[in-house]
């Protein structure tokens, strides 16, 4: 009798630890969003290595410090040893040490970021196939406008597709063109592992490259307001088709003057103005 | 300054000029805003992991907020003055102005600060600047809602804030500015005048080299960010848009990456400013409860000299997303991870100095420790930061948010638990209660680093920062269970602080009396018997020794001696 109430108070209680350690363990078991771009590796890589090598000097500093408190305790008859430390022995072995956590971290990671920033993320696409797309954020939704089939900005055949929709097609490389109508936002792709910010008075560039399609979330990153947290956008990455019959969907038509009427009442609700034009045509980039 | 004045209870305990008696005022207003922040903090906890949930009784949901329910305008409200006020109204007061006062001029043996009028003026300058802050309160509209570094346009008339709660903040971070550079200037002049006899520079503890390096940089760079406040309260009050470009925008030339630079030219120093008295304090009070000269200390002094250089010229760092040049983003990077050099000489000196000591474990010496832990994750994460790929996607995520809280946070208020506990028998003449003590670390440290430690899990799944309903986001579902977990150890964390106020308001009023040197230490505040009177020192100490002489075997009987006593030959 007393042995089963034990048991069952046994069992309660591992499956509450067992619940606990789970989310004990966060790092363990959540992983960053799924990258679905052609050089976000890069990024985990970087931050892989990192995970590791702090990871060892971490435990190195900690596990002295643990010997130490074990080894140095204060206790009858033990006494500490007079050493100032400030002997040229100790003053080199420290800045020795100073310089090798400098040359085994800081001096890899950064060739590793330096070589990445050269390959990928400041290495602007250029050429025919590249898709130019201009993003202008406002409080709080995200507006889009694509070139056209003549592929220049600020001329009739511009397509301006719903807000917050964002197609793009597979193993394509964008180029992203970015100015805030009015306070800063910042562009995050949690997927593409890359984030842009938005700043009245000037224009960013980046780029960017999906490798599977799907529907991918577009986070705003820098508090705009207090409806930052749902300026949320969707991009959508589909193949070559798909997009094309979706920009010719788009694509602005006779009778329609005005392409905001998609305009959702609930995000609208105290804004200011709608924005009726883009303030620059595409900005070339060296 | 030394001579007795007949004193009544004003010129005593209000408007004292005495360092002693402004350095515990300066800790009542920062315990108090230290409480309040951190009371925001766990709303913002509840509302991370119950969005739609109202506050608990606990909480003191309903007194707040209509049905207990905290909109995304309050939610704003909620982390901007969380960041502020812990880092100017908390942190600040408490190591810079409470033991920067208290300490300085004990330790280096001079009667008071160089201007003791100027010193009480900046007290009541920082307490004109925080009814300013909380009648920000007041206000139909609420308080300000831009975050703590409150980029313009958003923190602009433009912005789309309601309210004037932005333009009292301005203000009244102003203020604080003008009383931080009231007791910079009064800090350094002290150290540099008044020295007693000699004390060389190498001889003051290094306490005080952390507090007078904080000084000078607060002297070099609060005025910068005076600078920007003033333009951005133009901005707010009199229609000019030196901060406001883009749609927006009536007038030509405005812009708002200016107020960045400006910002972060003074925010990346201010990090050092937070994190060099808690480093100086942990270097000594590591030595005095090993009870071994620290290890290394003028290295220690001129590597603190080396990061507030470097400090200066690292704020780019904040920015890599702004679209700043290639050759500007990989000499900031560079310029950044310089900085490990000597924070890693740092852990090796504090590691060198318990080595072979004679550990004795009393509260401040669990805290100290506890700077080591702590301040080795928060430096360690800041590579992360530094390097300007993985910050391209760790940047204004709960990366940040967890490494900063881990380097300014815990290590800067694990120092300055450090010293609370340390120098309380100085100040109050009273013995704080070490069991409690002890128990209030351990109560502390663990939900504290699952705290921190999983905000960074957060950031690494991808929650970005200031976010006031994690739901609305498919991709972070996963992360769900952790924010609530999270939530849960933090309460844990606010509400165990009630064990040190107990403690510290018990102990003042009950507590033992506590001897004149209880900690056994070298530094001349501790040859001071009793209440110390205004003048503190009835003869200028001559100082023969240096600060860390512990265990020398010279000294004969005891494992210490003063710096003012002259060493046995």
């Amino acid at each position: 009798m007393v042995n089963n109430k034990m048991k069952f108070w046994l069992k309660k209680i591992k499956s509450k630890a067992q619940s606990i350690t789970w989310t004990a363990w966060g790092i363990w078991y959540i992983d960053p969003p799924k990258d679905v771009s052609l050089d976000g590796y890069r990024i985990d890589n970087v931050i892989q290595y990192t995970d590791i090598v702090i990871t060892i000097y971490f435990s190195i500093v900690i596990l002295a410090l643990i010997f130490f408190i074990f080894k140095y305790r204060a206790r009858p008859g033990h006494t500490a040893v007079y050493d100032k430390g400030d002997t040229k022995k100790h003053v080199l072995a420290t800045v020795a040490m100073g310089l090798l956590v400098f040359l085994s971290i800081d001096v890899v990671i950064e060739a590793m970021s330096f070589r990445d920033l050269k390959e990928a993320f400041w290495n602007f696409p250029k050429g025919e196939n590249v898709i130019k797309v201009e993003v202008m954020p406002q409080q709080f939704a995200w507006n889009f406008r694509y070139p056209g089939s003549d592929g220049k900005f600020n001329t009739e055949d511009d397509v301006v597709p719903v807000q917050n929709q964002m197609h793009v097609p597979v193993n394509t490389p964008i180029l992203i063109q970015i100015a805030p109508f009015d306070v800063i936002h910042s562009f995050f792709l949690p997927n593409f592992r890359v984030k842009i910010d938005a700043t009245p008075g000037m224009v960013n560039t980046m780029w960017f490259q999906a490798t599977e399609t799907g529907n991918f979330e577009i986070a705003c990153a820098e508090l705009c307001g207090n409806a930052h947290y749902r300026m949320k956008g969707y991009l959508t990455v589909e193949s070559q088709e798909d997009y094309e019959k979706w920009l010719a969907d788009n694509a602005p038509k006779e009778d329609e003057g005005d392409d905001w009427d998609d305009w959702d009442e609930e995000v609208d609700e105290g804004n200011r103005e709608i924005p009726e034009e883009w303030a620059w045509a595409w900005k070339e980039v060296q | 300054m030394s001579e007795h004045h007949e004193q009544t209870f004003w010129t005593k305990y209000i408007f004292s000029t005495d360092h002693k008696v402004i350095a515990k005022q300066f800790l009542w207003l920062g315990l108090f805003f230290l409480a309040f922040g951190g009371f925001q903090a766990l709303l913002i906890r509840w509302q991370l992991a119950y969005p739609d949930q109202p506050l608990p009784w606990w909480l003191l949901g309903t007194l707040f907020y209509e049905g207990g329910v905290i909109t995304p305008d309050h939610y704003n409200a909620l982390f901007t003055m969380h960041g502020t006020i812990m880092i100017f109204w908390a942190i600040t007061p408490m190591l810079i102005g409470a033991f920067g006062n208290f300490v300085i001029p004990l330790q280096i043996g001079a009667p008071d600060m160089a201007f003791p009028k100027l010193n009480m003026i900046s007290f009541w300058t920082m307490f004109l600047a925080s009814v300013v802050l909380l009648a920000s309160y007041l206000l139909p509209e609420g308080t300000a809602a831009g975050g703590w570094t409150s980029y313009p346009p958003l923190s602009a008339p433009v912005g789309g804030i309601a309210g004037e709660g932005q333009t009292l903040w301005t203000l009244a971070l102003t203020l604080a500015g003008t009383s931080t550079l009231m007791g910079a200037v009064n800090y350094i002049i002290t150290v540099v005048r008044m020295r007693a006899p000699g004390m060389t520079y190498f001889r003051m503890p290094l306490s005080v080299w952390g507090l007078w390096l904080t000084s000078i940089l607060n002297a070099i760079f609060v005025p910068i960010i005076a600078a920007g406040l003033i333009l951005l309260l133009l901005d707010r009050t009199i229609g000019t848009q030196f901060f406001v470009a883009g749609g927006l925008a009536t007038v030509e030339g405005g812009d708002p990456l200016l107020y960045q630079h400006v910002f972060w030219i003074f925010g990346h120093p201010e990090v050092y400013i937070l994190i060099l008295p808690a480093w100086g304090i942990v270097s000594d009070l590591l030595s005095v409860f090993s009870r071994k000269p620290a290890f290394g200390a003028r290295v220690t002094a001129i590597c603190m000299c080396t990061i507030v250089v470097l400090s200066s010229i690292v704020w780019g760092h904040h920015m890599y997303t702004t679209g700043m040049s290639p050759l500007l983003g990989k000499a900031f990077m560079f310029l950044t991870l310089l900085i490990s050099i000597p924070s890693s000489i740092f852990f090796l000196n504090w590691l060198g100095t318990l080595w072979r000591g004679n550990l004795h474990f009393d509260p401040p010496m669990l805290f100290a420790m506890a700077v080591l832990w702590v301040f080795g994750l928060g430096g360690l994460t800041g590579l992360y930061n530094a390097t300007v790929t993985s910050d391209i996607y760790l940047h204004d995520t709960m990366f940040v948010v967890g490494h900063f809280h881990y380097t300014m946070a815990a290590s800067v208020l694990f120092g300055g638990l450090a010293a609370i506990y340390f120098w309380f028998p100085k100040m109050f003449g009273k013995k704080m209660n070490p069991l409690l003590g002890k128990l209030h670390f351990w109560i502390s440290f663990i939900p504290l680093n699952y705290v921190f430690f999983n905000m960074m899990v957060l950031g690494y799944a991808g929650q970005h920062r200031r976010l006031y309903d994690p739901n609305e986001y498919e991709f972070l579902a996963p992360i769900n269970d952790l924010n609530i977990s999270i939530t849960f150890f933090a309460m844990v964390l606010g509400f165990s602080q009630l064990i040190f106020a107990y403690n510290f308001i018990n102990s003042m009023i009950n507590g033992e009396k506590a001897e004149a040197n209880p900690w056994k230490a070298n530094t001349l505040e501790w040859t001071l018997e009793g209440p110390i009177p205004h003048g503190n020192f009835a003869t200028t100490p001559t100082v023969y020794n240096g600060p860390h002489e512990y265990s020398n075997p010279a000294v004969k009987d005891r494992d210490w001696i003063a710096q003012s006593e002259p060493m046995p030959t």
